[in-house]
């Protein structure tokens, strides 16, 4: 059972992102107002913002955290087709007094010809590393080479994609079994049936990224995209928001079968589908252990998923958007606020449909 | 708007009506249905609101379309333009008040009669109704009328008024607008522009135009095709949207020459397209034959900064109802909500949701944001454990130091909240496999004392020779039942199964009374009974049924079991075959099997998944022949790992069959910190070093990390270093003299209980020991702390402020943190320091360094540093 409740965010516009860092005692927001917002938690549990800047001449669309050994560092992206790095830092005035805190842009990333649309840091064991994704279909992955410089940033990889990318996600995955893998989906809406998440994979050999996987099922625009932490699993998951909630999980097929060199070879099963939202799916999110997710979609309602311990994936929670409980919100299914009791229910679609995984 | 197609209008004030109209007009109601039940004969519009109607108006046939006068007196007050271009005036309303009374009935009508595309009510004066026409020769087709204005049937040819209306109604006929535009054209759409009240935009046949009504004779314009349904953002008076068929212009009046943008083209034509009035920058726009309304939310002012820049588009499409709509209407005044019509005029009342960002926090709470709104929501504690996350389980166990009994093994899982059976017989496994490699280790060193890790899978294997099977007698019964000799190995697996105990006694009753004791009565007459005693099996049972707590059946249980008899054919055997099955417990079940099975076929009992896998094991162990036992093994271990099943490191050991067991459990659950703590309960070091070990530790630190519990992550450390001294960290920092660049702590360890060298000096007396307060190399002095000025390496006076009593209470209070004050600290970035304890009570009151003239803020540059380890603040 989850309670919600309301934060003052006092963002002039809409708020597109929310992150946390490392500890979860710290937590950004991003939002069409230019502006981020920094916020962190006091011990008794209430969030203070003690942050505000205008960081963008455009919206903000999301905000993530670098790994705390690497400083307090933000990424940011923007319409405004670049991205940033700030740092905090503790300046001449007495700004910690007042419970504020100061951030300064360390690096502008102006790669990009069209709208910035996500950023992330790479897993901390890559070092200081982070990728952002344009409309203009291009991944590119810029690094800090001097941990202790982070003005200087350079462009190592630019991925095309071929589609407008709405979406990355690193693979977490710490494993030295696993090379550095970034998943990326595409929210082009043109009416062509192309798979919209391309995942692509660093190559030793040839220093480069290379696509591994394309999950050519997934043809509608993608939203929102998510590895789960990895946790010590043989497999990846993988969460995509789409006009549906789906889960797809990549076992690896071991090295020593794939001819070396080339690209890893993927055991991909979808292990889950619901459009219990019964609209687009908008974001995705996983808790610490990958074993719960969060999804929102256009219906108003954030939805819990969980799996059993037979691999089945269930609804465990709904919520509306503003915090309130829907009705019957231990059972799946009988929410659904857009639609009224006039129009024939979606019985079937509602209760969701679950495949369950399969191990070979 | 044709008889079949409806439209819908939200009433401007009272914004609980709106009206439908297709070929009469009907007024409705909207009631909130959250805290009532449905009135009969409303109709549902949604999961909390319903629709009554309240009037229908039928008076005006042929109507092409309606507005809604804006004034809130009087209210229901309709324009209605018919297709022989008239446009009338009607109300719904019931209060019939007179001073209005004379504005119902009212007809406008144009000098010639042709459809009557669209009306405008001027937002400023109230009075004005804008009516566009279809064209007509050389005549006007926008005519603007001032409702208020005297009726003119002197003007109008008395022939004229004849034909067109009844006597009674001659009155109510205006023939004289009061503007004609728009000559020798058609209009299309139109819509008055907020900026002021004289400005008219129209969508004339081949162009958008201007009218100024101060001066009629110039209009401003622009060719477009785009020329329908115009609309001023309520937000945004310069902005406008115009369409053609399936793509939408949007225009900025201030650069009129050209749209600002275009929208992605729909490939069927436009219906309708509204700008929300209750949130900036939102269009909504419906296409023919969908059931789909399309959003676009422009979220920039469309400043235009240079030419290249364009505002952001979140395109997004809602689904209100599973039909076609015929047509939609934002609320006034609610936020983002809109009513839409299909055509058979089924309605359907929703709210277009903000799009929620949300995170998960690494502790069990999730934050997200819902337009300009944040939420943080949080699991309630007090839940049902069955129903609580792996993430939430860890970190409880973490707190409860799960994983770090070595002594006691098997209460690890009374640490992990007792409720999960395989962490029970996980542990226990691991206690039993512990305790008997003490054991053996003990009587012959070097031996076998690491087999016993290796699981019952290669203590079975490793047996020499053939165990011979001899026959034993039950006892109390006149039977013989072929048992294996048992050999050292098969000893130690019922040991390990904790079948018996220690020593070469093979005797499982001190095993049956501590069944016995916890409850376990089906178990252990089961037991009882595989070891071929039927009374005690009996007797457990009819103990089980006395004590209260047991079934009362087992009674009925213990019956059927004293009438066994040995004969093949008998009523009893083919009672029990056929009933058992029937059993709700398996160890009553797998007696039954037992008793019925023909000799050296036991699938009945090895096969019964419910039963514990100790217990198949060890009867596996009694009863099996070597090559069978073998087999049992390999099959049972090999569905144990497949499952992930953690009876199964019994049979696996703390192998590589283990890490591949165990790969499975945490692939189905997650629970990286059993993984982990269990190959660190003994497993050989290539074990430890398997890449998946060392993941999985890895992974549990760091998710110790992430919840603060610094703590349990340096313990789980140490605990870690005991069975894998690699993982130690080397020192990581040395403290050098300035002046001979030595390490002083170099000479600090060569002292006896001087683990942190000067630190920990206390009390001196002893000459052979160097002065601290020197580098041990060189003899000069260390630097001084910055606040008492005395060289370091001395112990910390009393501290400022505190009184010299008060001193000595708290140092004999608490020695350790005495001993810290001591501690050298410095501050990396200005590098000056002191003693711990003068260092820390200084930043309690100042946020700059004690140094004069340095300004660094010492104590804030590290925010991490300022965390306090949640274990501290959580019980």
């Amino acid at each position: 059972m989850f309670v919600a409740r309301s934060i003052a965010a006092d963002h002039k516009d809409l708020i597109h992102d929310v992150s946390f860092d490392f500890h979860g005692r710290r937590m950004a927001t991003c939002s069409s107002d230019q502006s981020v917002k920094v916020w962190d938690k006091s011990e008794s549990g209430d969030w203070h913002c003690t942050a505000s800047w205008k960081t963008h001449s455009g919206s903000v669309w999301r905000v993530t955290w670098a790994h705390p050994e690497f400083g307090q560092v933000l990424a940011s992206c923007s319409f405004d087709r670049t991205a940033a790095v700030w740092e905090e830092i503790v300046g001449e005035s007495n700004d910690k007094l007042r419970g504020q805190s100061h951030w300064v842009k360390r690096t502008t990333l102006v790669d990009s010809r069209t709208s910035v649309t996500d950023v992330k840091f790479a897993p901390k064991h890559m070092g200081l590393m982070l990728a952002t994704c344009s409309a203009d279909g291009i991944v590119r992955i810029y690094e800090a080479p001097d941990v202790m410089n982070l003005s200087q940033w350079s462009l190592q990889h630019e991925i095309s994609c071929k589609l407008s990318c709405s979406c990355i996600s690193w693979n977490p995955s710490s494993s030295r079994a696993h090379s550095p893998m970034i998943a990326v989906g595409s929210d082009d809406s043109s009416p062509n049936a192309m798979a919209k998440v391309q995942i692509f994979e660093y190559n030793e050999n040839t220093r480069k990224y290379a696509k591994a996987e394309t999950l050519m099922t997934v043809t509608d625009p993608v939203h929102d995209i998510a590895f789960a932490p990895n946790l010590g699993r043989s497999f990846h998951i993988l969460a995509i928001a789409t006009k549906d909630v789906r889960i797809f999980t990549l076992k690896p097929v071991r090295k020593e079968l794939t001819s070396s060199g080339g690209p890893t070879k993927f055991e991909i099963h979808i292990v889950a589908q619901f459009d219990n939202h019964n609209s687009q799916v908008w974001r995705v999110s996983w808790n610490i252990t990958g074993t719960v997710l969060a999804s929102s979609g256009d219906d108003g309602c954030v939805r819990l998923w969980k799996a059993n311990y037979m691999d089945n994936w269930k609804c465990t929670g709904i919520l509306k958007g503003n915090g309130s409980p829907v009705n019957g919100s231990s059972q799946q299914g009988n929410a659904n606020p857009s639609l009224g009791s006039n129009i024939p229910n979606l019985q079937n679609s509602l209760n969701g449909s679950s495949a369950g995984r399969k191990h070979s | 708007m044709s008889g079949t197609k409806p439209d819908i209008l939200w009433a401007p004030h009272q914004v609980d009506r709106f009206v439908v109209c297709d070929s009469e007009l009907s007024l409705y109601h909207v009631e909130s249905t959250v805290n009532s039940e449905l009135k009969a004969g409303s109709l549902r519009l949604s999961e909390d609101s319903a629709a009554t109607l309240l009037s229908i108006n039928s008076d005006t046939p042929y109507m092409k379309c309606v507005a809604w006068y804006l004034n809130y007196d009087p209210e229901c007050l309709l324009a209605v333009g018919q297709a022989n271009g008239r446009v009338v005036l009607t109300s719904l309303g019931q209060d019939h008040n007179s001073k209005f009374k004379d504005l119902i009935g009212k007809e406008f009508v144009p000098k010639h009669a042709r459809q009557c595309n669209t009306l405008a009510w001027n937002p400023l004066d109230s009075n004005w109704l804008a009516a566009g026409l279809d064209k007509h020769r050389a005549d006007f087709s926008v005519l603007i009328w001032d409702i208020c204005s005297k009726y003119t049937p002197d003007i109008v040819p008395m022939e004229k008024v004849r034909l067109s209306a009844g006597e009674t109604e001659t009155t109510l006929l205006v023939t004289k607008p009061l503007y004609e535009l728009g000559q020798n054209d058609a209009c299309l759409s139109l819509c008055w522009l907020p900026r002021d009240q004289k400005l008219l935009l129209a969508g004339m046949h081949r162009n958008l135009a201007i009218f100024d009504l101060r001066n009629t004779s110039q209009k401003m314009f622009v060719n477009t095709k785009a020329v329908q349904g115009v609309t001023v953002d309520p937000y945004f008076h310069d902005r406008v949207a115009s369409f053609y068929e399936g793509q939408v212009a949007i225009w900025d009046l201030r650069k009129f020459e050209k749209p600002v943008l275009t929208l992605t083209e729909q490939p069927k034509p436009l219906t309708k397209v509204a700008w929300c009035p209750t949130r900036t920058g939102l269009l909504a726009t419906l296409t023919r034959d969908s059931n789909i309304i399309r959003l676009y939310d422009m979220q920039h002012t469309p400043t235009p900064i240079g030419d290249e820049t364009e505002p952001t588009i979140i395109e997004r499409s809602v689904q209100p109802c599973e039909n076609y709509i015929a047509s939609f209407a934002w609320h006034p005044t609610s936020q983002n909500r809109m009513i839409v019509v299909t055509p058979n005029r089924t309605m359907s009342d929703f709210t277009v949701f903000e799009r929620i960002s949300l995170a998960w926090s690494p502790v069990t709470s999730l934050m997200w944001a819902c337009g300009r709104h944040l939420y943080e929501c949080t699991e309630e504690e007090n839940d049902n454990s069955l129903e609580k996350d792996i993430a939430t389980k860890m970190r409880l166990r973490a707190l409860s130091r799960y994983g770090l009994d070595t002594e006691q093994v098997w209460r690890n899982h009374i640490l992990a909240g007792n409720e999960d059976p395989q962490l029970k017989s996980l542990w226990y496994t691991l206690h039993f496999m512990k305790q008997y490699t003490e054991d053996i280790d003990q009587k012959s060193p070097g031996n076998k004392g690491s087999l016993v890790y290796a699981g019952i899978k290669s203590i079975v294997k490793s047996s020499l020779g053939m165990v011979e099977s001899s026959r034993h007698n039950w006892s109390g019964l006149d039977k013989q039942t072929d048992i294996q000799n048992l050999n050292e190995e098969r000893i130690l697996a019922l040991q390990l199964c904790g079948w018996i105990k220690k020593g070469t006694d093979v005797d499982v009753g001190p095993f049956l009374n501590s069944l016995v004791q916890e409850g376990e009565w089906e178990r252990a007459a089961a037991v009882a009974l595989f070891n071929l005693d039927i009374r005690r099996a009996i007797q457990i049972l009819n103990e089980g049924a006395s004590s209260g707590k047991g079934d009362l059946n087992l009674n009925v249980v213990a019956m059927a079991l004293s009438g066994y008899t040995d004969e093949k054919n008998s009523l009893w055997r083919e009672m029990c075959s056929t009933l058992r099955l029937q059993l709700n417990n398996p160890y009553l079940c797998v007696m039954f099997a037992f008793l019925t099975s023909e000799t050296g076929s036991y699938d009945g009992v090895l096969y019964e998944n419910k039963v514990a896998v100790r217990d198949r094991v060890a009867f596996a162990c009694k009863f099996l022949s070597d090559t069978q036992l073998n087999r049992y093994i390999e099959k049972l271990t090999n569905e144990m790992k497949e499952a992930g099943n953690l009876e199964g490191i019994l049979l696996t050991g703390l192998t590589k069959d283990g890490v591949d067991l165990m790969e499975s459990y945490v692939d189905r659950t997650g629970d990286v910190q059993t993984a982990s703590y269990c190959m660190l309960q003994g497993s050989p070091l290539d074990v430890l070093k398997d890449e998946r070990v060392q993941y999985w530790i890895e992974n549990y630190r760091n998710l110790l990390d992430a919840w603060r519990f610094w703590h349990k992550r340096a313990e789980f450390d140490i605990h870690r270093s005991k069975l894998d001294p690699s993982s130690k960290p080397l020192a990581q920092v040395f403290v050098s003299c300035n002046f001979c660049g030595k390490s002083i702590s170099y000479s600090c360890s060569a002292v006896p209980h001087q683990g942190r060298g000067f630190s920990q000096y206390g009390v001196s007396g002893s000459p052979t020991k160097s002065k601290v307060t020197s580098c041990p190399g060189c003899r000069k002095p260390l630097p001084r702390c910055a606040l008492c000025l005395i060289n370091m390496g001395t112990p910390v006076s009393s501290c400022p402020g505190g009184s010299k009593s008060d001193e000595k209470v708290d140092l004999s209070k608490d020695k350790k943190l005495a001993q810290f004050n001591n501690w050298f600290t410095w501050c990396h970035n200005c590098r000056h320091g002191g003693h711990a304890g003068h260092m820390l009570s200084w930043f309690r009151d100042h946020a700059e360094c004690p140094v004069s003239a340095c300004t660094c803020k010492c104590m804030q540059l590290d925010t991490t540093g300022n965390l306090v380890p949640a274990e501290t603040v959580q019980p």
